[in-house]
């Protein structure tokens, strides 16, 4: 396995293949080429139309600003344009996982955000001497963002906990090195 | 590591959602600009004709109507075709053979390992460990290079990542001594049902 197979393998995992979108999408063309071809098939063999002959169809697309209701007619759009736009962005845009890579002499690494996010509340926990209901992590491909909420009374080294988390993401050599945020609530709980 | 068209996919579905855009936009211009409106009222009239022309050309002496609609009968089944080729070639590639070998001089026969002899023996490796909650390992094919193996296990809420990760890969290296395959692998912490209901992970 060379480099850039490597590479690819590791986007293919961090990235999206559309396959719902694409199966949806081929579900409703050949919904359509389904209904045209036995219209076409009916025509061909001189039988009687089922809803309108394709002739009439371009009829109908002509006339459609005079014979349509114009709501209808822009209720009708404005479907098309949504879904329209829903194959167009998954078309183009990146379709990023919740994944993070780990990189490996041997293997392509994954890890998800959520076991990531895990690993990242539990050492935050014990560094700030929290239980686990105190602590939420969230974890994006760039941000980490922490919250935690003290024991009343007892404060929390926000810079602390920071350093750790820093000091934890390094170990793991997640890539690409996201931003740490915490955020120390200012209300406590009652110790538990 | 499945062999989805990732690149068909994106072209058919950036065109038909440009298709459909354009349509959806053109019936909001109709209602809301009359010159559009009118423009287009025109535009397809000229069509209209047209196509009415060569219907009236294509047909045969004798018949009803235009054998162009058997082109387009045809057409239509041919799109059908490749849209049923299109689902079903989403998320190909999972063998069950691992590693298929035969030489051609010295022994008759074929050797295969089927891909439970990769997965048994990861799972047998990993039985006792106690930060791991699920282990599940497939065999994928491909043309460009030998199969490749995805080993997705669920760590249990807390444990780290990296250590589970480089315990694997020292195992995947053994497991190629052994078996003397060595395509690429795939190790996939992941989260799921079962991490979410079983205890967290201790301190080690």
């Amino acid at each position: 396995m060379n480099d850039g197979e490597r590479r690819k393998l590791q986007s293919h995992e961090l990235h999206s293949a559309r396959s719902t979108a694409a199966i949806i999408a081929a579900v409703l063309v050949t919904a359509i080429c389904l209904y045209f071809m036995f219209e076409a098939a009916m025509k061909s063999l001189g039988q009687d139309v089922w809803i309108r002959s394709p002739g009439q169809w371009g009829q109908w697309l002509t006339d459609l600003p005079d014979s349509a209701n114009p709501l209808v007619l822009a209720a009708g759009s404005l479907v098309l344009l949504a879904l329209g736009l829903f194959f167009l962005l998954h078309g183009i845009l990146p379709g990023r996982r919740a994944r993070h890579a780990i990189p490996n002499e041997r293997a392509i690494v994954i890890v998800d955000d959520g076991v990531l996010a895990s690993t990242l509340a539990r050492r935050a926990r014990t560094e700030a001497g929290v239980t686990p209901e105190q602590v939420v992590v969230i974890v994006s491909r760039n941000h980490v963002d922490v919250q935690l909420r003290p024991t009343s009374g007892i404060g929390i080294d926000a810079a602390v906990v920071h350093a750790a988390i820093d000091d934890e993401l390094r170990a793991n050599r997640i890539e690409p090195v996201p931003d740490v945020r915490v955020h120390v609530a200012e209300t406590g709980v009652v110790g538990q | 590591m499945n062999r989805t068209p990732r690149i068909t996919n994106r072209i058919v579905l950036t065109l038909l959602g440009l298709a459909l855009s354009a349509m959806g936009l053109h019936g909001l211009l109709l209602v809301a600009v009359p010159a559009y409106a009118e423009g287009w009222r025109g535009l397809a009239d000229q069509v209209g004709t047209g196509f009415t022309g060569l219907l009236d050309a294509t047909t045969l002496e004798g018949q009803r109507d235009s054998w162009l609609w058997i082109v387009v009968s045809v057409v239509m089944i041919a799109l059908i075709l490749l849209m049923i080729w299109w689902v079903a070639v989403q998320g190909q590639g999972k063998t069950g053979i691992f590693v298929r070998e035969f030489r051609e001089e010295a022994t008759r026969g074929i050797v295969e390992l089927s891909a439970a002899v990769p997965e048994q023996a990861l799972k047998a490796s990993l039985a006792g460990r106690p930060d791991l909650v699920t282990v599940s390992v497939t065999s994928w094919t491909s043309p460009q290079h030998e199969a490749g193996l995805r080993i997705k296990v669920q760590p249990r809420l807390g444990a780290a990542p990296h250590r589970i990760a480089e315990d694997l890969a020292e195992l995947v290296v053994d497991m190629d001594g052994m078996l003397g395959a060595s395509g690429p692998v795939v190790i996939h912490l992941a989260t799921g049902a079962r991490t979410r209901m079983s205890r967290a992970e201790r301190v080690r």
